[in-house]
């Protein structure tokens, strides 16, 4: 994997991981390579971890070059991400992460409630994660929040039917 | 504070359910409610079994478990698993991702579906 650089302003790449140790960075380096839309800070990478000094100072001066600058340093353009700018705007903005699936419930639900709608639930979850792969976290909360409630429906539907059934089942029995 | 109770409240009704299960059988004992889905229908759903398996799965009876509900079994490891990173949510999102993949989740979604059809089909 070729990586590259911009720390304190000075843009450097690609490099190896190898490479990368041997610059001598800090925490406080930006990286981009192939695939990812946009760059990170290098302390998101985990492929990267230990090869760079940890310096937990705010990034004052650590920001990353203006697209139009990086394409004058380096060639090939079209490996260059497409925009840098939202980097400049909240340089410590970490990533929102992914509202909860609710899969385990649906799991759980599914498969000790007796009730098929615990299926529902399964692909709500499945709904979650790929809106917020898509980017859209909104979305994402919104299905989260359906899940959940399908998760909740079988499971108070499974306790109160199942011994309500029983006892039917017993007084027509016997 | 809060996650510590849930924690505690989650530990206690575990080794409370978890003694119920081990020392009754459900499979004689008719204080267990029997499975909604089933009465109704008369079909078997993906959870039917359940409780006799993990009576059995308590008493190291690790066959008769997988004969009474072997997909519950199976997945028992992957849902330790999935509530651990449920727990770690904030602290650890990328396990959360990965045990969240849509890949994941869709061979779950398959697997269960194909479980309830074939095990009414075949009777398992």
């Amino acid at each position: 994997m070729q990586y590259w650089i911009n720390h304190n302003g000075v843009q450097s790449g690609p490099v190896d991981a190898e490479g990368i140790k041997e610059l001598g960075l800090t925490s406080r380096a930006y990286v981009w390579s192939q695939g990812m839309s946009d760059w990170v800070r290098i302390t998101q990478v985990p492929e990267l971890e230990g090869l760079y000094e940890v310096v937990d100072e705010p990034v004052t001066t650590g920001q990353p070059l203006q697209p139009q600058n990086i394409t004058q340093v380096q060639q090939p353009t079209s490996t260059q991400p497409v925009n840098a700018q939202p980097l400049n705007e909240q340089p410590n903005e970490a990533p929102e992460p992914c509202p909860p699936t609710n899969l385990v419930w649906a799991i759980i639900s599914t498969l000790l409630c007796c009730l098929p709608t615990g299926i529902v639930a399964i692909i709500y979850s499945l709904k979650v994660t790929n809106k917020y792969r898509e980017g859209d976290i909104e979305g994402a909360k919104r299905a989260s929040e359906i899940g959940a409630w399908w998760c909740i429906i079988t499971i108070i539907l499974g306790i109160l039917s199942m011994p309500l059934i029983s006892l039917m089942q017993l007084s027509v029995m016997p | 504070m809060r996650r510590s109770l849930v924690i505690t409240v989650v530990i206690v009704l575990l080794l409370v359910f978890g003694f119920i299960y081990y020392a009754i059988d459900p499979a004689t004992s008719t204080v267990f409610p029997r499975c909604t889905f089933l009465t109704l229908t008369g079909y078997k759903c993906p959870g039917c079994g359940s409780q006799r398996a993990i009576h059995a799965l308590l008493n190291g009876d690790i066959k008769g478990a997988l004969g009474y509900n072997a997909m519950l079994i199976v997945a028992i490891p992957w849902i330790a698993l999935c509530l651990f990173a449920e727990g770690q949510r904030t602290r650890r999102p990328r396990l959360y991702e990965r045990l969240n993949a849509p890949l994941l989740i869709w061979l779950f979604l398959v697997a269960v579906l194909a479980w309830w059809v074939l095990r009414n089909i075949f009777n398992w």
